[in-house]
């Protein structure tokens, strides 16, 4: 049941995530100019909003093949994909139309556009809204008028902002904790199915990696290397992976004694195959359980990040947005706090039920116990 | 016993060497060399401090040695223990020192010196935080366990993983924003651990001239109670579903059942035996509590104006004062490394069952 309204709010940050730029967009999504239907949406996609919307089709397609094709094809296919797309979006696209986003309604305004249909929210996350400029009301707006839910510091819409931090937030929660989980369960593997000296070396990395606080190590290597997105998944996913180290340790270590294994390698069965066939799959289950909380905290790192001001340069997110909220001159902007708050908040919830009830289900300790 | 924890203690070593080693690498592994990096910003100095900088650097770090010359140099200032140079600067004898941290340009001082101002704020957060987690945890553990299934568990139990969710910013904001603020509620001072005016104060709460005075201690403590709140809660929270779930292991578990049967009564069964064994798993989750803390702590100190060593650390990256930074990330991982070796060694005063496997 709390699985339900978990999944619900992810599906949410999902949907926002890859249809972001039809729902935020200061570019109309359609506009007849001079007499000529054209859609500056679509027009000025970037390469994130291109890769994204293209994937999802893909991945329906694939879904929906799973009765036709093998599954094993299928993942490959969609591993594939998640590469490629992006990278030949990326030197097809590069970063779209960035140029004077204020003009579409500069052009509304002197009555140039005979048919125009706006993104729900007229506004993207980039546009700091010069051409709106109001002494009267400076910016942070508080909500209402033409903001909905108000804006941030330097003018761009709140609402927007918090529409295309899902991405962000999204992206690190997966990609973060996939090198995580990677990481982790091949240095827990070798441990476990080695033992001996392997083992031991293996826990002085594990106890080393949990003893430096995360946090730390991450603001030492921001401000050594800089902000970037990418090496901020990357670092936060190098210090991440101990956990799911220790579980595959346990696992191996239990499973390597089964049966089915002794007869595999007393087979013949070469070990690789002993591993990835026979051990690894039956060893995921405290790895899966982990993962659901694993994301929750990689995003909760992430804002954390930027909250401190030291994410991604001037990149949407909520950690962000939190920031500007208590001022230093002792202003409190509530909307600044309350929405990017809320939306942390849920996103950390519904994560955190997911992870019970994954547990509550595979979790062999569980089962036999009367609720 | 004395023999696991002599194990345990050689075995810190080669993880020392390995912390060492990663912070160190972060600087060393960045782009430009280490002169550049710690340089910092060289454009605005001029040719003799520049110079002199650079002088120090070489001096302390050999710029122009091989990685594995520099990261043992570095070592060497920052240990206690060392190879002390004699007055011509040649490396003479082993001996105890004063650890050379660095020295901060910016501020012109003695890194070890700012570390020894920053830590001890640092240090009272986390020695609040710990005992009121472990309260609060184990009774409302116990509380929920008893209660199994019933209205009381289950709220308890939702409550609790919707505070676990709460980021710790967010709670913090929130608590500055609105409790601390004079447009709505000012439950809480809005910054610092004291007031401007505690100097003056008398020590305990006093009346000076008819008026009631705070004293110094009520008023340190009415500055930590935010704070401390904000850091508590997600521990607590999670403490206590991890007690909850080791009561409920505990109370079907046989030796229960016997004292049930030889007629002790219910409390006693909870607290003379269940409540024994029902600890282990929260000494063994302090070892991963307390880096969490302390990596909380850097957003607590940030939201509240606490001048600990987050805040130390954020202002340094800020003023770009690289030094600062990798001294303060060595001296929290040995921090945390010492904790983690003291929930280890209480894990095994409690539990008489263990052995180093």
């Amino acid at each position: 049941m709390g699985a339900r309204i978990g999944l619900v709010w992810v599906s949410v940050v999902l949907f926002c995530a890859i249809f972001a730029p039809f729902l935020a967009n200061s570019r109309p999504l359609l506009m007849k100019y001079d007499g000529r239907w054209s859609s500056p949406a679509i027009l000025g996609f970037a390469w994130t909003d291109a890769s994204l919307l293209i994937l999802f089709i893909l991945g329906i397609t694939l879904v929906l093949l799973r009765r036709i094709v093998r599954a094993r094809w299928l993942v490959l296919l969609a591993m594939l994909f998640a590469i490629l797309v992006p990278l030949i979006a990326y030197r097809a696209i590069g970063d779209g139309d960035t140029a004077r986003l204020g003009r579409f309604r500069q052009m509304q305004i002197a009555g140039q556009l005979q048919h125009v249909i706006w993104a729900p929210i007229p506004y993207s996350p980039e546009d700091h809204l010069r051409d709106l400029f109001d002494r009267a009301r400076p910016h942070p707006r508080p909500p209402g008028g033409e903001n909905v839910l108000g804006t941030e510091r330097i003018g761009a819409d709140m609402l927007s902002r918090l529409i295309f931090a899902c991405r962000v937030a999204l992206a690190v929660g997966f990609i973060a904790e996939g090198i995580a989980v990677v990481i982790g369960v091949v240095v827990g593997g070798l441990m476990g199915y080695f033992a001996s000296w392997v083992d031991l070396l293996g826990m002085r990395l594990v106890e080393i990696f949990s003893s430096i606080p995360s946090l730390y190590l991450l603001l030492t290597f921001v401000a050594f290397f800089g902000r970037n997105l990418y090496l901020i998944m990357l670092i936060i996913g190098l210090t991440s992976w101990t956990g799911y180290a220790y579980f595959t340790r346990a696992e191996f270590l239990k499973l390597r004694k089964q049966d089915f294994v002794q007869s595999a390698i007393a087979a013949g069965v070469p070990t690789w195959r002993v591993v990835f066939g026979h051990i690894l799959p039956n060893g995921l289950t405290p790895v899966l359980v982990s993962l659901s909380f694993g994301i929750a905290s990689a995003i909760l790192t992430e804002s954390g990040l930027s909250f401190l001001g030291l994410g991604p340069e001037d990149s949407s997110s909520w950690g962000a947005l939190l920031n500007q909220a208590v001022s230093a001159g002792g202003g409190f902007y509530w909307w600044l706090a309350v929405f990017p708050g809320i939306a942390i908040f849920l996103t950390m919830f519904s994560y955190n039920l997911i992870g019970e009830s994954l547990r509550d289900t595979l979790d062999p300790r569980f089962q036999g116990r009367a609720r | 016993m004395l023999g696991y924890v002599i194990r345990r203690l050689l075995l810190i070593i080669p993880t020392l060497i390995g912390i060492t080693l990663v912070v160190f690498g972060t600087m060393a592994l960045a782009p430009g060399d280490i002169g550049k990096n710690l340089l910092g910003d060289e454009g605005s100095m001029r040719p003799q401090e520049r110079e002199a900088v650079r002088r120090y650097l070489n001096q302390r770090f050999g710029l122009d040695k091989p990685f594995y010359m520099q990261y043992l140099r570095w070592l060497n200032n920052a240990l206690p223990l060392g190879m002390v140079t004699n007055e011509k600067g040649e490396y003479s004898r082993l001996a105890f020192k004063v650890p050379d941290l660095g020295r901060s340009f910016v501020r012109d001082r003695p890194v070890i010196d700012m570390v020894a101002d920053a830590l001890p704020a640092t240090m009272l957060l986390q020695v609040l935080t710990i005992p009121f987690i472990y309260a609060i945890a184990v009774t409302s553990g116990v509380l929920a366990a008893r209660h199994q299934g019933k209205l009381l568990d289950i709220g308890l139990g939702t409550t609790f993983l919707a505070l676990w969710s709460i980021p710790t910013m967010w709670a913090g904001v929130m608590l500055i924003g609105f409790l601390a603020n004079k447009d709505y509620a000012q439950l809480f001072p809005t910054a610092g651990l004291h007031s401007t005016a505690s100097d003056r104060m008398a020590f305990l709460p006093t009346f000076v001239g008819g008026a009631f005075q705070r004293g110094w201690l009520l008023d340190a403590l009415w500055h930590l109670a935010a704070p401390v709140l904000t850091l508590t809660y997600a521990g607590f929270a999670f403490m206590s579903k991890v007690m909850r779930a080791s009561v409920l292991d505990n109370l079907s578990a046989d030796f229960v059942r016997t004292a049930r049967a030889k007629g002790v009564s219910e409390p006693a069964v909870l607290f003379r035996h269940v409540f024994r064994n029902s600890i282990l798993p929260l000494i063994t989750m302090a070892s991963g509590l307390l880096p969490g803390l302390l990596g909380g702590s850097i957003i607590v100190e940030q939201i509240f104006s606490i001048n600990g060593m987050g805040k130390l650390s954020l202002t340094a990256i800020e003023q770009r004062d690289f030094e600062v930074v990798l001294s303060i990330t060595l001296v929290i991982s040995l921090l945390s490394l010492v904790s983690i070796l003291i929930a280890d060694i209480c894990y095994t005063i409690a539990d008489p069952r263990v052995s180093y496997e």
